[in-house]
């Protein structure tokens, strides 16, 4: 019976992984239109530094998502 | 006599015109009388009062900034000061982040991601690192972004309460009732930090600018730029 439920409990693991990787990468989305809107308003010198790591957790939250898609579909 | 070398566009005996390489500097002076003097009497006051301070884009106090600029500002407006929270108010999350960044390093000894198969834990791994790092930027631009802004002509606080939510607040110098400093606690005294409320007869009744550096001199400064205003007021130059 538990052989059963475990190919079944990895899928249930695997999906909340990617449903969790998805919400974060909306959420690193949000932050990049943040910082471009706030930028706009009130422009620096650091404005333009603060958009590249905008940008690069942008990314690392992609390929978070990416290995758990990978993980969804092995 | 000399003669002059350009003989194309100088008659042969003209004179030798020699120009002097630095002209002779005319100062033309003001009189006292004059209105913009009394005006600069006031912003020079408020020049020698924020002089020394730092011009990093870094700073919370940052007097008569060059690169700074913010949206709706007008052409000729010339910015005055900005200031953010005093540098001190970002120690707990530098703090917490630090935390953050290093209890990773403890989790091999307290065999806490055994339970995880190998690819979870390198998800946990970036997700971990990557949480830390989101705290940290969006504390930081909270801190960068929320500025307090004195010009010539305004008071202007930019409030980014979180990455979705934001308010400006806008005060004429002219409309400015009152100023009050307040200074409140040990860590505040000792690094010389607190509030300003600033009483408007405008829109907003109260502008409160919180932890921001030298209360105390923003006052002074503010005072001056109300009583140029008054000034300008008087002689009808009111913009």
């Amino acid at each position: 019976m538990i052989d059963q439920l475990g190919p079944i409990l990895d899928l249930i693991k695997a999906i909340f992984t990617f449903l969790g990787a998805f919400i974060y990468f909306i959420f690193a989305a949000v932050i990049v239109k943040q910082v471009k809107s706030m930028s706009k308003i009130v422009q620096d010198k650091f404005n333009t530094i603060l958009i590249i790591f905008s940008y690069l957790h942008l990314l690392f939250a992609l390929l978070l998502l990416v290995i758990s898609l990978l993980l969804l579909l092995t | 006599m000399p003669r002059a070398p350009d003989l194309d566009t100088i008659a042969p005996d003209d004179p030798v015109v020699v120009v002097s390489a630095k002209p002779k500097k005319t100062t033309i002076k003001k009189t006292p009388s004059s209105p913009d003097s009394r005006d600069q009497k006031f912003r020079q006051k408020v020049y020698q009062l924020i002089k020394g301070a730092t011009k990093h884009s870094l700073s919370s106090f940052l007097a008569r900034p060059k690169v700074f600029t913010f949206d709706f500002r007008d052409d000729d407006e010339e910015i005055i000061l900005v200031l953010r929270r005093h540098w001190f108010t970002n120690i707990p999350w530098i703090f917490v982040a630090t935390i953050m960044l290093f209890s990773p390093l403890l989790v091999p000894a307290t065999s806490i991601l055994d339970f995880f198969p190998t690819e979870y834990q390198l998800i946990l791994a970036i997700f971990w690192y990557l949480l830390t790092f989101a705290i940290a930027f969006e504390k930081f631009l909270a801190w960068y972004f929320n500025v307090f802004i004195l010009t010539e002509e305004r008071v202007i606080d930019i409030d980014f309460f979180n990455l979705l939510d934001k308010k400006l607040s806008e005060a004429k110098i002219s409309m400015i009732q009152d100023v009050t400093s307040k200074t409140v606690g040990v860590s505040q005294t000792l690094f010389n930090y607190g509030a300003i409320f600033i009483q408007t007869a405008s829109e907003i009744p109260v502008i409160v600018i919180d932890r921001i550096p030298n209360p105390n001199l923003v006052l002074q400064v503010l005072q001056q730029m109300r009583s140029e205003e008054e000034q300008e007021a008087l002689e009808g130059r009111l913009r």
